[in-house]
């Protein structure tokens, strides 16, 4: 086994215990004192994402990163976007709407995708007026998901990528399907008139 | 939203304060009862007296013991109906690897940390799912399979089964295999594959060609997925049944060598692993695997009678009959009492293989019911050893050539012809396999080449 990546293999293991420890308890103090800590949170499963995606970005760039496809229902996923993101977004003034046109299973590696989803949800909330829409269809037999926000768009493109957006790239296209391969679209075409994160997978 | 409190919920976990959050968590959803359980037998032990109704269990579970390998062995034991909730908790990513490649998988994983919203967003879904399958798993249970697939059939094409097609297909290929109806799952899985290549689909269609004895093919099936899905171990397992099928014991024994170490609380790859060995002829592999299963495995009523014929088999391969007869003598009466013909048979034959004063009787008192039966290979095995020693021609050339004629045949040849040799009888061997391979070919020329029987 590679020493280096048991190592922090299991150091995020335990943060992500111990950061379950935390939110249980802040969840327990919400009901037993009727105060809302929903913030302090999503905090915490922030960190614990930026954990997790600090170690796939790690295994992308050792190439041993692999997809774990399971069917998965597309509105389920992005009922778990807007339950992560939606309050969050609601405190700087933001709403986030969705509309999901897809209803059949799709093979899809649900807990990247949930991933990607909610940092790309969260980067346009940073640049978003008033709205970040998450919309989902299919086309020509390609699963479409994207997100859309009223912001002043991406100022160059391809925009300069972070972390986040390398990390979302290569891992659309580690989803492969009859020797088709997902990808990810950055643009200004959103209807909103702002930028676009559009995820295509086959 | 579905009314939690009244569910009972079950918390496992070795670590106390994750325990701790896992029932903070379970209670904002509603729950009211919690129980917890704090190790693997604690947790069997509870859910065997007292069913709960959602079970939450963390993927590690100390002393080499996965929360993968506690599902497994509840459903082996059907512990677990399908109408309970199995919903596998972890920090590692590495999980959903797993989930995505078995056969055999919870209810849903989460991983942490995760709110209690999320949680019970999970478990709504859980629950939504299981009402639409409730009717099939009745009729699944009372092993009602027409009627079970007449209901999968009508969920498939309706418009409320849309979110579930691919447990629709996966279901109805499971129930295909569970029925016997091994060409119908092979189509089935193959259908799956179209869809997308899951390695659990691929091995569901290794695992039909094996059943159709279409070695050959089965075994390239498995390969591709054992060499994509190393982790995948039951994925090894079935390769091993199929190698050893095929004839090929040591490649056999290798892969599980190699996985039982990775996994040394299997006890059902333990058995498998003793299996190979004693098929390769490494008799000290297979007397420490099944020494560690008889120890080791403790599950009430996990360890059965051919595990103890299979000890004493292997202390026979390794020269030392009096220990084989310690063991065969140390099986109690009620036991014996309770066994099958089939096991029946076994201990008799391998009893009269350990001491033919002891064994004779008991071997002649079943010969007229092993002469006409039919068994597995490895109780005929054990007979035609027994009737080898015995001098009785008639009884082991008789098992021989059922053997050989049998799906068994690549698998038990070596051993057979080993034991035949041993008692200078090579020629003889020689002979029925003359015999076998005549009535073969006599067989494939009355029937049409369609029909005719694979030869793989």
């Amino acid at each position: 086994m590679h020493k280096l990546l048991d190592i922090l293999a299991s150091g995020v293991h335990d943060a992500k215990n111990q950061l379950f420890i935390a939110e249980s308890m802040i969840a327990a103090a919400e009901a037993a004192h009727g105060i809302a800590l929903g913030e302090a949170r999503y905090a915490i499963e922030s960190a614990a994402n930026r954990l997790s995606r600090t170690l796939t970005a790690y295994h992308l760039m050792r190439h041993d990163a692999a997809a774990a496809v399971t069917p998965t229902i597309v509105g389920d996923v992005y009922d778990e976007v807007m339950l992560a993101q939606q309050k969050h977004l609601a405190e700087r003034g933001i709403v986030l709407s969705i509309d999901c046109q897809v209803f059949d299973e799709w093979p899809l590696d649900r807990d990247l995708v949930t991933d990607m989803l909610n940092n790309a949800v969260q980067n346009a909330g940073r640049f978003a007026g008033q709205v970040v829409h998450l919309s989902a269809t299919t086309d020509d037999d390609w699963l479409c998901l994207r997100v859309d926000d009223d912001g002043p768009g991406f100022a160059t493109l391809p925009p300069a990528t972070g972390t986040g957006l390398m990390v979302a790239e290569r891992l659309a296209q580690l989803h492969h399907r009859h020797q088709r391969q997902g990808s990810l679209r950055l643009s200004n075409d959103s209807p909103l008139g702002g930028a676009r994160f559009e995820l295509r997978l086959p | 939203m579905a009314d939690y409190s009244k569910k009972r919920f079950l918390v496992i976990d070795d670590q106390a304060q994750a325990r701790d959050a896992l029932r903070t968590v379970a209670q904002q959803v509603g729950a009211f009862a919690v129980e917890f359980a704090s190790n693997y037998q604690d947790a069997i032990f509870r859910i065997r007296n007292n069913l709960p109704d959602i079970i939450l269990c963390d993927y590690m579970l100390g002393e080499g013991r996965s929360g993968q390998q506690l599902l497994e062995e509840l459903r082996r034991f059907n512990l677990l109906p399908d109408e309970t909730i199995f919903m596998m908790v972890t920090g590692e990513q590495s999980y959903e690897q797993v989930v995505s490649a078995v056969e055999l998988i919870p209810d849903d994983y989460i991983i942490k940390p995760f709110s209690p919203d999320r949680l019970l967003l999970r478990l709504d879904r859980i629950v939504a799912k299981k009402l639409f399958f409730a009717g099939y798993y009745k009729e699944k249970r009372q092993q009602e399979y027409a009627k079970a697939l007449a209901i999968l059939e009508a969920a498939r094409d309706s418009e409320a089964g849309r979110p579930y097609r691919f447990e629709i297909l996966r279901q109805r290929a499971e129930v295909f295999l569970a029925s016997g109806d091994v060409k119908s799952a092979e189509t089935a899985y193959r259908n799956i594959l179209e869809n997308y290549e899951f390695p659990w689909a691929r091995a569901g269609v290794a695992r039909s060609l094996h059943k159709q004895n279409r070695l050959q093919e089965a075994r390239e099936e498995i390969d591709r997925v054992v060499a994509n899905t190393p982790h995948f171990f039951d994925a090894g397992d079935l390769k091993a049944s199929i190698c050893m099928a095929q004839g090929e014991h040591a490649e056999a024994q290798q892969i599980l060598d190699e996985m039982t170490k990775k996994t040394p609380r299997n006890y059902l790859r333990k058995r498998l692993l003793a299996e190979a060995a004693t098929l390769n002829g490494d008799t000290a592999t297979a007397l420490a695997a099944m020494a560690d299963v008889i120890a080791n495995d403790t599950m009430p009523g996990a360890i059965s009678a051919e595990d103890r014929l299979a000890t004493a088999r292997s202390h026979i391969n390794a020269g030392d009959k009096i220990t084989a007869e310690k063991v065969l003598i140390g099986i109690r009466d009620s036991e014996l009492q309770k066994m099958g013909l089939m096991e029946q048979a076994g201990f008799a034959a391998l009893l009269a293989i350990s001491s033919v004063e002891k064994g004779k009787i008991r071997f002649a008192g079943l010969r007229p019911a092993m002469l006409v039966t039919e068994f597995n290979s490895t109780t005929r095995l054990d007979i035609m050893r027994a009737a080898l020693s015995l001098g009785d021609h008639e009884m082991a050339d008789r098992q021989s050539g059922q053997l050989m004629a049998g799906p068994d045949a690549k698998k038990v040849f070596g051993v057979a012809r080993t034991q035949y040799a041993l008692h200078g009888r090579e020629k003889d061997f020689r002979e029925i396999q003359r015999q076998v391979a005549l009535q073969r070919i006599k067989h494939e020329e009355d029937v049409p080449p369609a029909e005719a029987a694979d030869p793989a």
